[in-house]
């Protein structure tokens, strides 16, 4: 049997009573590492659960999930995923992986709380959500515009989009990689400030006002923990915010925001005066 | 003594009008070196008891041991008209008899034609060398191609003619009509690579671009030089003469006529070329070889040349060299022919800017380039390096095309690989010094402005091999030069002494900067490897490498051919392949690309930074492409112009450019290294059919892409009947009659085979043309040297690549699977191929 089990988006505390259960009797735990990581260390979880934790990079689990499977359709494997196994990550290969084996593994996966549903603590309502987007580490080449399309799409509906910020772990370094050779870059996360400059720059580009200088978004750091961070402006604003530590999130105001979200996020704002007179000028009475 | 000053050079610089910048190119033998030091004697460097024989620009040891120019060496010269008049035949107005001739002689071995390219590029003008009695050889061709092919206008000596008296002992009109012959074929060379914008450049005696002489005897004359003397005696216009004394024109002289028949009532009259020069030639010839004491002084007072009493006591070849040497000074007759009738920069700036820079043809640094301006922004291409005396250093040896090199002036260097507005190849440092290259001295020099060569000290630590210097900000690179030869031929070097190792790395390092074309690489097994153009080529490297660069003892591994991978067919099924997360799915087909397309990207005929809408007219119109697909071609490689192309054939695929960049080095990576044996690829087509993508760039960035590509390009050509191309050498042999046989069965054994075979007309010698694969060459001088008791003299150069016969490069039995598994095993692979199936994922 092959257990995915969320870990929710803190500490080691946040996985579930029956989690625990199936970790400390698994045969082998494998801590999925790469689409997002824990506020903690390793060694942390190690000690919490009394155990051993075997660390599963990208690496291993797109090209090696073979060695995580083995011998799963008589012993338990229990696969830990950061926040909900099927939430923001992409864990459905795995499990079809299992279904193709031969025999097939069962699975089981016990759900946890996601950054796409931690974020209503801003106080932006859940139901008034479009795609969520991700959002890359530009390079001076690369600068894929396409989350600018998706965010234009729920703009003309008036929702808001949940940007998820790239994070790269264990990434290779491209111009290495394109030279035959895997060198891993040091570990970078993106931050709000970082978002909201990026998509500052990709709608100079495109010039259709939907995340520019005046939208309203919101930016949210480590949340869930006990220092988690909200801070609420216009993009521009956000571009010189200064959240911490990762992990970052941003959330781009949709234009039906809603009185009642507009008086809770507006105790986060940077700047409430200006907050208020722009959410008076282009938001409200779009219901 | 050195009869000028650095001063006086330095201020023929300022005067564009009154410089010569010329490369002396033949082919191997022909007596560049040779020819060059009567240029050298004039300007009073070499004694003139020593000229012909010193070879002063072959500065190395073991140039002068070999008697082969390997490097070529710049001098400058200080040059006079003989006669001031004659400045009013200069194309443009010149008011100074001073001309400032700076001239680079060449090595004329295939092996060493890189370094003819280096020269090239600096120079304006050239002085083709041809023996009178070789004629036109494979390698004359080939610098002309590329002396053309730069816009450099050439000038002809045809050398050597003393053998074609003493040895062959011609009459005047077989060698009149050698002459011609020769005149003949290098014009048909000239009129292959016609260039509209250089215009019409064929050598003509009566125009005087073509000089006769002997380099070792250190005579020469041009048509002109004659017909200078007897305008006076005839009181005919001096170009008339010209005309009149050579091709099919008499002198009667019953009627005192000039006519265009050679006979006169049933008398066979003397051609006037024969006649009025030639025959004083051979009259001294004559008298002199034959010891006709007193003819000789008859001839000497008649033709007013004065000998000292110690002269006068010569005899025979001694004297010989003596009188025509006075008689007729081969100084003289070059420098006319070159002040005369090659460019100074000023001119041909003109007409080589486009041709020699990349960047727009209006921005500051074009125009300044074109007006050859000292005052404009500084532009200077670092041709090659030449080592210093202090070790591990170079001077950067190049030209100024616009503005002023200084010393103490702070310029951008810009690498090969340097883009406008990148920061990639690219320094900001202070000229340290600037030199004057003399030969084997170098004389330190306050400022160089356009249109001279020059040299520079503290360059080299930011330049690899060649590069721009500029002081504009906006200035595109030079056009970075393209090789007529390439490093076909590779061995492995390691040390004896293991403590030695970070001396070799240094010492390979070294030794790739003072070659244009040597390739130094270190391959995943942690070999290193020296590549170079052929068997001399490489010998000459890694004696350097052993004997200087690195200096330490050396083992030298057999040489290796360097073997691209293609494929045959067009792959059986669509290739597929997903990325690591398995959201992404490239598919691709690989299929041969042309040999004429893969030629012409070769030869850069076809190159990444055309237009593309040109470009795609070009394979469209030339090549039978489709022009959709010739508008698709999202990138060349390896290292972004080789011969393979990616082409996208993919419809209505969203965010496609969003990994266009990932692709793109993924087949870079690819190309570089093929499936097959990890030798680069080449006239490989990859067709893009398809391609799903993740909606989320998160999920489809290079990590994730990269990868992918360079698998579904492993299994696209591992479906297409992979092939292994092996080089393949032109031959050219020089060979008498009687030793032919040899030459057929050392090739036969070789794999060779004979493709052309002519005589040369009026010697007894057999131009052999014949093809020869690289991988059969080792050895293949000493074996044919036996086989025709040492008659034959090969040139080999690299031709073309062919399809290595013998079966499927898969098939570990056949002579292809053979040559694959030793090259994995080399390279610390599996020994054998991995199967597409590697690369391939079921959908």
């Amino acid at each position: 049997m092959l257990y995915i089990i969320g870990l929710g988006l803190a500490d080691e505390k946040d996985i579930s009573a029956k989690g625990l259960e199936v970790v400390r009797r698994a045969d082998r735990v494998y801590l999925e590492a790469y689409t997002a990581v824990l506020l903690v260390e390793q060694s942390v979880l190690e000690a919490y659960y009394g155990r051993p934790v075997i660390l599963a990079d990208r690496e291993m689990v797109e090209s090696k999930s073979d060695e995580i499977l083995a011998g799963a359709d008589e012993k338990d494997v229990a696969f830990l995923v950061v926040g909900d196994p099927f939430s923001a990550t992409t864990h459905t290969d795995l499990a079809l992986r299992c279904r193709q084996n031969d025999p097939p593994i069962s699975i089981r996966t016990f759900p946890n709380a996601s950054i796409l549903t931690a974020v209503g603590a801003t106080g932006l309502s859940l139901y008034n959500f479009g795609q969520t987007v991700s959002m890359v580490f530009f390079t001076e080449t690369w600068k894929p515009a396409s989350f600018y399309d998706r965010i234009a799409e729920n703009a003309s509906l008036g929702l808001h989009t949940l940007v998820l910020l790239d994070i790269k772990v264990k990434e290779p370094n491209l111009q290495a990689m394109a030279r035959g050779k895997i060198i891993y870059e040091p570990p970078r996360f993106m931050t709000v400030a970082q978002c909201a400059s990026q998509m500052l720059e990709i709608d100079e580009e495109r010039k259709q006002g939907i995340c520019g200088k005046d939208s309203l978004a919101v930016g949210v750091a480590r949340l869930g923990s006990d220092n988690q961070e909200i801070v609420a402006g216009t993009i521009e604003e956000l571009t010189n915010a200064d959240l911490g530590n990762p992990l970052h999130s941003l959330v781009l105001c949709g234009k039906k925001m809603h009185e009642m979200e507009w008086e809770y996020v507006r105790g986060f704002a940077i700047d409430q005066t200006k907050f208020d007179s722009i959410w008076k000028r282009d938001y409200a009475g779009h219901n | 003594m050195v009869n000028f000053t650095v001063e006086e050079i330095r201020l023929l610089m300022d005067e564009p009008r009154n410089i010569r910048n010329m490369s002396v190119i033949a082919h191997v033998d022909h007596g560049k070196s040779t020819l060059t030091d009567s240029l050298v004697q004039r300007a009073g460097i070499i004694s003139a008891k020593n000229a012909g024989s010193a070879r002063f620009t072959d500065t190395r040891p073991d140039e002068q041991e070999r008697g082969v120019t390997i490097k070529s060496t710049a001098i400058s010269l200080f040059g006079q008209l003989a006669e001031e008049a004659d400045l009013k035949d200069i194309p443009v107005p010149t008011t100074k008899n001073e001309f400032l001739v700076n001239l680079i002689d060449s090595p004329g071995h295939v092996d060493f034609s890189s370094e003819v390219t280096a020269a090239l590029r600096v120079t304006d003008g050239a002085l083709v060398v041809v023996d009178t009695i070789e004629g036109v050889c494979v390698q004359t061709e080939t610098v002309l191609r590329q002396a053309l092919g730069e816009r450099i206008k050439p000038v002809v000596i045809i050398n050597k003619v003393d053998r074609a008296l003493l040895e062959l002992q011609l009459s005047k009109e077989d060698l009149f009509q050698n002459f011609s012959r020769v005149i003949e074929s290098v014009n048909v060379v000239i009129a292959t690579y016609f260039d509209k914008t250089l215009g019409d450049v064929q050598v003509q005696p009566d125009k005087g671009t073509v000089a006769f002489g002997s380099g070792l005897h250190g005579w020469a004359f041009t048509v002109r030089q004659f017909a200078t003397r007897y305008s006076k005696k005839f009181g005919v216009d001096k170009n008339k003469m010209m005309e009149r004394l050579w091709g099919d024109s008499w002198f009667n002289a019953k009627t005192k006529k000039w006519t265009k028949v050679g006979t006169h009532e049933g008398q066979t009259l003397e051609r006037a070329f024969n006649q009025f020069c030639l025959d004083p030639i051979f009259r001294i010839f004559d008298s002199v070889m034959n010891f006709k004491k007193d003819e000789v002084t008859k001839l000497l007072e008649k033709l007013e040349i004065k000998l000292t009493s110690e002269e006068k006591d010569l005899e025979g070849k001694q004297l010989l060299k003596v009188v025509m040497r006075k008689f007729l000074p081969a100084a003289d007759a070059l420098m006319e022919m070159m002040i005369l009738h090659l460019p100074s920069p000023a001119t041909a700036q003109k007409y080589r800017m486009e041709t020699l820079y990349e960047g727009p043809q209006d921005d500051e640094s074009a125009i300044a380039i074109r007006d050859c301006d000292p005052k404009g922004p500084l532009m200077l291409y670092v041709s090659k390096m030449v080592p210093t005396s202090d070790k591990g250093r170079f001077y950067a040896f190049g030209r100024v095309f616009a503005g002023t090199a200084r010393s103490g002036l702070k310029v951008r260097i810009q690498g090969p690989n340097y883009v406008p507005g990148r920061k990639e190849d690219l320094f900001v440092k202070s000229i340290q010094r600037t030199i004057l290259m003399m030969g084997r001295y170098t004389d330190p020099i306050e400022d160089v402005p356009a249109g001279n060569i020059l040299g520079l000290v503290g360059i080299d630590q930011f330049l690899l091999k060649s590069g721009t210097l500029t002081t504009s900000e906006t200035a595109h690179n030079m056009k970075v030069m393209k090789f007529s030869v390439s490093p076909v031929v590779q061995r492995s070097v390691e040390v004896k002494n293991a403590n030695d190792l970070p001396k070799l790395v240094e010492g390979l390092k070294r030794l790739s900067k003072s070659d244009p074309c040597v390739l130094t690489i270190i391959n995943e097994s942690g070999e290193h490897i020296v590549a170079g153009a052929g068997e001399l080529h490489l010998e000459i490297c890694l004696k350097d490498l052993e004997e200087d660069h690195a200096g330490v003892p050396l083992r030298i591994s057999d040489p290796v051919v360097q073997y691209r991978e293609s494929v045959s067919d067009t792959s059986r099924i669509h290739a597929l392949s997903k990325s690591p997360n398995k959201h992404n799915r490239l598919y691709m087909v690989a299929q041969p690309l042309t040999e004429e397309v893969a030629k012409d990207i070769e030869a850069g005929k076809i190159n990444p930074r055309d237009d593309f809408k040109l470009r795609a007219r070009v394979l469209a119109d030339e090549h039978g492409w489709d022009v959709t697909d010739a508008r698709k071609i999202w990138c060349f490689g390896p290292d972004t112009n080789g011969p393979n192309l990616l082409v996208d054939q993919t419809k209505a695929v969203q965010y496609l450019n969003e990994i266009k960049d990932s692709v793109v080095s993924g087949f870079q990576w690819a190309t570089k290294e093929g499936p097959v044996a990890e030798e680069p690829m080449r006239a490989v087509r990859f067709n893009i059919m398809d391609v799903t993508l993740h909606a989320d760039a998160i999920h489809r960035g290079g990590g994730q892409i990269i990868p992918t590509a360079r698998r579904v390009l492993y299994a696209a050509t591992l479906l297409a009947d992979p092939a292994l191309l092996e080089p393949v050498f032109l031959v050219e042999i020089q060979v008498p009659e009687q030793a032919m046989g040899g030459i057929y069965g050392v090739l036969t054994r070789r794999r060779g085979h004979v493709i052309e075979e002519t005589q040369r007309i009026g010697t007894p010698l057999f131009n052999v043309k014949a093809y020869l694969p690289v991988n059969e060459s080792f050895g293949f001088n000493a074996d044919l040297r036996a086989a025709t008791s040492g008659q034959a003299f090969p040139q080999l150069v690299f031709d073309h690549w062919q399809i290595l016969p013998g079966g499927s490069p898969l098939d570990r039995t056949t002579k292809p699977g053979q040559i694959v598994e030793e090259a994995r095993k080399r390279k610390g692979l599996k020994p054998e191929v991995p199967g597409y199936e590697n690369y391939y994922d079921k959908l």
